[in-house]
């Protein structure tokens, strides 16, 4: 069969379709007529031609009616079709079932159009498939928009990883530069130390010595609590049961007497960043003043405790000595450091004195500023 | 003990050679830079070491620390960040952090002379941090 005859019998059919239909039929009419394209084909001919389309169909292909009647839809597919689309398509004829899918699908032109295809078989009252109904809508432009939504996506999600990298990049540096410091203010902390005792080991003055071991004892509470800052992960932050565990242990182990004893009860209690140094300073004047005070032939007890309690933040030294006569001016001056600490912290200062036994309770709250 | 120091400070590495010779050992050699480090290693036979990993040419103390290793040379890296010492310690006892105090020196030295003479068990002054083939040992 050439395609002329092909062409002649599927002009044919249409015609015996539109005849069963009235001119005046508004079914028929609103096929002709309605902007949503259309297409009937005759599956019972070779090769499933299309018999019938109406213009809307012929505006959107850009064929002519001549030119599709006979015609099988495949003339609408072209280079970037997608084949399993075709053979979605091919598989619903087959099993006369309806199919709804987007294709691309191409003009006479050869220009290309996203087209939500719509295929239903159509039955004769014995229930065979007699006719293929096919509508079509071109949704190019909301694909387009589609698209360039995607494009916008893209361009959002590498601006975004650009900026990440550029954040990472700063936070890096930023790290690099806190070590850094660090390590600085940590050697200049030691150097400080280091000329301290240096002055000391030089000088021949009991006094002065005694002086410059009273500067060293500071410098050094405060070189601790550099060095523990910046151990965790959790920068800024302050463990006071850590540092006072390491404090207590290098001053009562440089005395080397035995008949001191040290008992502690210790619970972390880590504190901002900023309260570091006063807080450590002053849990280095309240041992200091109990070593001090204890260095006589009968030694003693020094019970140190650091917890919390009911909200408050409390360091606890108590301690049974037999006393001695401690330096009065160096008493005073730790009794200064103290008290400005203490101020500084807005905490409160409690002592006790009973016989030989001392109790210095320093309560402050500890979350009430954000530092 | 013989002993080097490997310190760009010179004031710190001045006190510590106090500090050492204070404790009764001799200072054998004292470097700034990790060349003349290495080559105190063999002049100076020295018997135990203190490494600053941080040195005038740069992070050049793990180096150090590596070559005393290989030459059975016992040491200690001094620093403000441990976190820079590899995993394996580079063949270290142990790492003491700076700023350290004069006592928390003097408790790890005591330690550390011990555990050079073979001693082994005894408590680990919280100044020292041990590396983990020296917790085994």
């Amino acid at each position: 069969m050439n395609d002329t005859q092909q062409t002649r019998l599927a002009r044919e059919a249409g015609q015996r379709l539109l005849a069963e239909h009235m001119s005046e039929d508004p079914f028929a009419a609103a096929f002709k007529a309605t902007r949503m394209p259309m297409l009937i084909t005759d599956p019972r001919q070779d090769d499933n031609p299309i018999i019938f389309c109406n213009t809307a169909f012929c505006q959107l292909s850009g064929y002519s009616e001549e030119e599709l009647i006979g015609r099988n839809c495949r003339l609408l597919q072209g280079t970037d079709t997608d084949p399993e689309a075709i053979a979605k398509i091919r598989q619903a004829i087959a099993a006369e079932a309806d199919l709804s899918i987007d294709i691309l699908n191409y003009r006479k032109d050869g220009s290309p159009f996203w087209n939500a295809l719509f295929v239903s078989p159509v039955r004769n009252e014995a229930g065979e498939v007699i006719y293929f109904f096919a509508s079509q809508l071109d949704f190019t432009n909301i694909k387009s928009k589609e698209a360039e939504l995607a494009r916008a996506r893209h361009i959002a999600e590498e601006e975004v990883a650009d900026r990440t990298a550029d954040l990472t990049n700063a936070l890096k540096a930023k790290t690099l530069l806190v070590h850094e410091v660090d390590h600085r203010v940590k050697n200049n902390l030691l150097t400080i130390a280091s000329i301290v005792k240096l002055q000391a080991r030089m000088s021949e003055d009991d006094t002065a010595r005694k002086t410059l071991r009273s500067v060293l004892n500071r410098v050094e509470a405060l070189s601790t609590v550099q060095r523990k800052l910046l151990n965790d992960d959790d920068v800024g932050h302050f463990d006071v049961a850590d540092f006072a565990q390491e404090l207590v242990h290098d001053l009562v182990s440089a005395l080397r007497r035995s008949d001191i004893r040290v008992t502690t009860d210790l619970h972390e209690v880590v504190v901002p960043a900023a309260k570091a140094s006063p807080i450590a300073l002053v849990v280095n004047e309240l041992i200091g003043d109990a070593v001090r005070r204890g260095l006589g032939d009968g030694g003693g007890e020094i019970h140190l405790e650091v917890r919390r309690l009911n909200g408050h933040f409390l360091i606890r030294v108590s301690d049974t000595v037999s006393p001695v006569e401690a330096d009065r001016e160096e008493q005073a001056f730790s009794a200064m450091m103290l008290e400005t600490s203490a101020r500084q912290l807005g905490a409160k200062i409690e002592k006790t004195v009973e016989g030989h036994r001392t109790d210095v309770r320093i309560t402050l709250l500890v979350d009430e500023h954000k530092d | 003990m013989r002993i080097m120091i490997v310190e760009d400070e010179a004031l710190l590495a001045l006190e510590m050679e106090s500090e050492l010779e204070a404790a009764g050992h001799e200072v054998v050699g004292l470097a700034a830079e990790s060349k003349t480090a290495k080559e105190l290693i063999g002049a100076a036979a020295p018997e135990f070491a203190f490494v600053d990993i941080q040195l005038l040419d740069g992070p050049t103390g793990i180096d150090v620390g590596r070559e005393l290793a290989s030459q059975g040379v016992p040491y200690v890296f001094v620093s403000g960040n441990l976190k820079r010492i590899p995993d394996d310690y580079a063949g270290a006892i142990g790492g003491i952090e700076k700023p350290y105090t004069v006592n928390g020196f003097q408790n790890a030295l005591t330690y550390l002379v011990a555990y050079v003479g073979g001693m082994r068990g005894a408590q680990v002054p919280p100044s020292l941090v041990l590396a983990s083939s020296a917790q085994a040992a």
